[in-house]
């Protein structure tokens, strides 16, 4: 400072700024207070919440979860209770969530090939194509996707009805106004043989391949690698098909490593945890000094870089506090459910399995009062056709026009430049104008996986039997209704959360590096 | 016509006809763009295309690889005829080189993948070998430091240049330029012209829509001056810049040198 010849210009606030006005400080401040008083709030609320149940003679808690349901569900992988099988409330509550995930998952894939296809017609040069796209995407898109679910509802129940004779192929394709049923392929006892021996064959396939491709790159010219990889691959298949029994032997050591992971005294459990929890800090605080080296030395550490510091530190600390006081049951509970994963996984290898992969069942119908399809067969409800059908027109609606957008987003030099290189259309498509495309469309396309994992819970009115119907139910039955929201918000965050980590790692490996 | 010209002209007359343009239309809705040109540019001829914005120089040079469709008169390059057979306009397509204003490099491949993609998807070249030739390519516009980068990560000079070593990676006979310097900076300007200078030096057929008057007067073989979709003038640099013979080129030049 004495050299600075503008010393005596320069105004002195001394150095450091007292604590009320410090930027740093305040900021972490504020930042924990709120975090502070969010919790106050959802503890009162909670708290609040206990008084009044109690008060009303409803348990608090999630005890009800092992109940039986005594009530039947219309479809999913378990719908009566039985005495092998039993129906309670937490195994409803799965196969509603079972039945949402794969009706979102199909809806996701269907919509998304229809809407593709759609949104690049809308784009060619075929006038038919052009205009009949056009009319799809306005007609489905500005119709409440509710009442396209109802309106397929009321044409599918117009369908035949349903006797022992009902085709288009009796016994094998049952179509009627019940739904539609088909055989049934399942996973058989040698499953897990069968992929296990894949996997091992597919590794060694992989290496081979690559070594292909390097001899194309080296020679040029088109030497068909895919066409023999995938030559390969259909070999594997068969092999595994076969051969799969000699995966037998994975049984005996996952039941070894079962019996040592259960056989883990707590404490030892707590203490690994305890050590993952500070090294993780630890770790997390060293990588944050390395970022603010430079080459010239060690960037001086500002009064916010140690309240990071500190907070990593504490944040370890209380996990530590939790593992060993807070919630010991934590870590018996890892030891135990640990050990039971690989018991399970030691139970499906085990000896007298490996026979066929997968096996298949003929529908049959169950002879009552009334005749209705029985469990043997791949059958989808009306309902879950209806749904189906409403979710993915209307969704895919959505999806063309944003695939649209993004075709059009990139310029039109990007496809010239491509043609006067002497691309043909298809490779200027696939080289060229769709990978720039398809940074436009994911987060667009993002929010409509997650808007029709959402809209699933319109099943509830066409009674499809998915999460929030069933949950319904069970809150009809037991009054239990927050801690049955409370289930269906941390289901669905889970599912949208999943969605986005997806779109979110796509996204950041297709972006363009600008400088 | 002095002597130099004279002997320019008989020399070029001797030699192949690379572009053969004859009465070309085109049409953009009522607007005609192109009202029947007449153009022929020579084996290692540079042909420098002048005139106002507005008056067809663009439009005519697309209409040599089919960017645009003309409705009337024929194209012939390099003796194959541009008609709307696929075959015919791959084969042209595949030897005509072309320069774009804007650059219209891809941006999410690397410069290495931008000059390789059309050797290996159009020639099926095996991929060390076309990126052993995409290295000399840069080597020779004078940025191979830059292979590995992205075209967003480079300046407009050196994607300009990017952009002509992934043109020249096709082997082409012919190489159009729609005014490759008017998205530049003043100082990229230079670094542009120097490599099509070294284009031209290296015999190279060239056809170039330009504003660079310099560059028009050191490097062209012949001249043509556009205006309102017609040819007004066909000449030497010499002719055009010493005795102009139409009113209209004597203005447009008085007005741009």
């Amino acid at each position: 400072m004495t050299d600075n010849p503008n010393a005596a210009s320069v105004i002195q606030l001394g150095g450091r700024p007292p604590i009320w006005r410090n930027a740093a400080v305040l900021k972490w401040t504020v930042q924990f207070a709120v975090l502070i008083a969010v919790l106050g709030v959802f503890w009162f609320l909670i708290a609040e919440a206990r008084t009044n149940l109690s008060a009303k003679g409803i348990p608090v808690g999630y005890d009800w979860l092992d109940d039986p349901a005594n009530f039947q569900l219309a479809e999913g992988i378990q719908t009566v209770d039985s005495p092998e099988r039993r129906l309670t409330m937490s195994r409803a509550l799965w196969v509603g969530m079972v039945n949402t995930l794969r009706i979102a998952a199909l809806g996701i894939i269907f919509a998304t090939i229809i809407g593709v296809i759609v949104g690049i017609s809308r784009l060619s040069k075929n006038y038919v194509a052009r205009r009949f796209s056009s009319v799809y995407v306005e007609t489905l898109r500005n119709i409440p996707v509710l009442v396209q679910i109802i309106l397929w509802l009321a044409i599918l129940g117009s369908l035949g009805k349903l006797t022992a004779d009902t085709g288009p192929i009796p016994g094998w394709i049952i179509i009627s106004q019940k739904g539609i049923s088909l055989p049934r392929v399942f996973l058989a006892d040698g499953f897990y043989q069968f992929v296990s021996l894949l996997i091992v064959l597919s590794i060694g396939i992989r290496f081979i391949s690559r070594s292909w491709r390097r001899r194309q790159e080296r020679e040029g010219g088109d030497q068909r690698v895919g066409l023999k990889t995938f030559g390969l691959f259909v070999v594997a298949v068969v092999v595994s098909w076969i051969a799969n029994p000699v995966m037998g032997f994975l049984g005996p050591i996952f039941d070894a490593i079962s019996d040592g992971w259960g056989a883990i005294p707590q404490g030892l459990m707590q203490t690994l945890l305890s050590v993952v929890a500070i090294g993780a800090a630890v770790a997390w605080i060293k990588r944050f000094l390395n970022s603010r080296r430079t080459p010239a030395g060690m960037a001086k550490l500002i009064d916010d870089d140690w309240f990071r510091m500190v907070f990593a530190g504490v944040a370890s600390l209380i996990g530590v506090w939790v593992l060993w006081r807070g919630w010991p049951g934590l870590s018996s509970w890892m030891v135990n459910s640990g050990s039971d994963f690989w018991g399970v996984l030691g139970d499906k290898f085990g000896d007298g399995r490996g026979a066929m992969p997968f096996d298949a069942m003929r529908p049959t119908l169950s002879e009552g009062r009334f005749v209705n399809y029985g469990d043997t067969g791949l059958t989808l409800t009306v309902f879950y056709a209806a749904l189906f059908l409403g979710l993915v027109f209307y969704t895919s609606s959505f999806i063309a026009e944003i695939v649209r957008g993004g075709i059009l987003a990139v310029p039109a030099g990007q496809s010239e430049a491509a043609a006067a290189l002497g691309l043909n259309r298809s490779q200027a498509l696939r080289k060229v104008v769709l990978p720039q495309a398809f940074r436009v469309i994911m987060p667009p396309l993002g929010n409509q996986y997650l808007n029709i994992t959402k809209n699933t819970s319109l099943g509830i009115a066409v009674g499809f039997s998915e999460i929030v119907q069933v949950g319904q139910t069970v809150y009809n039955k037991n009054s239990q209704t927050l801690a049955v929201f409370s289930i269906y918000m941390i289901f669905y965050l889970a599912c949208s959360l999943t969605i986005s980590l997806v779109v979110n790692s796509v996204n950041r490996r297709l972006a363009i590096v600008e400088r | 016509m002095s002597i130099a010209d004279q002997a320019l002209t008989d020399d070029l007359a001797a030699r192949r006809d690379m572009i053969v343009c004859r009465g070309v239309k085109k049409w953009f809705g009522d607007f005609q763009a192109l009202r029947g040109v007449d153009v022929t540019v020579k084996d290692r001829e540079v042909m420098v295309v002048l005139g106002p914005s507005g008056s067809g120089k663009s439009t005519l040079i697309r209409c040599i690889n089919r960017l645009e469709v003309h409705q009337e008169g024929d194209i012939v390059v390099d003796g194959v005829e541009l008609t709307n057979d696929t075959r015919n306009i791959e084969k042209i397509r595949s030897e005509v080189g072309m320069v774009f204003q804007q650059f219209n490099l891809f941006p999410h491949l690397t410069v290495l993948d931008n000059i390789t993609l059309a050797p290996i998807w159009v020639r099926k070249k095996a991929k060390a070998e076309a990126e052993r030739t995409a290295m000399e390519l840069l080597e020779r516009v004078g940025i191979p430091e830059q292979a590995a980068k992205f075209p967003g990560q480079l300046s407009g000079g050196q994607q300009q240049r990017v952009a002509i070593a992934r043109s020249l990676a096709m082997e082409p006979k012919i190489m159009l330029f729609d005014e490759p310097t008017s998205a530049l900076d003043p100082e990229m300007i230079a670094e542009v012209l120097d490599v099509m200078k070294d284009l031209a030096r290296g015999g190279m057929t060239m056809m170039v829509v330009t504003h660079e008057m310099g560059f028009a007067r050191e490097v062209a073989d012949r001249l043509v001056f556009m205006e309102s979709g017609d040819v007004v003038e066909v000449g030497t640099p010499e002719h055009f810049f010493t005795n102009p013979k139409e009113e209209r080129t004597k203005l447009f030049l008085s007005q741009i040198l």
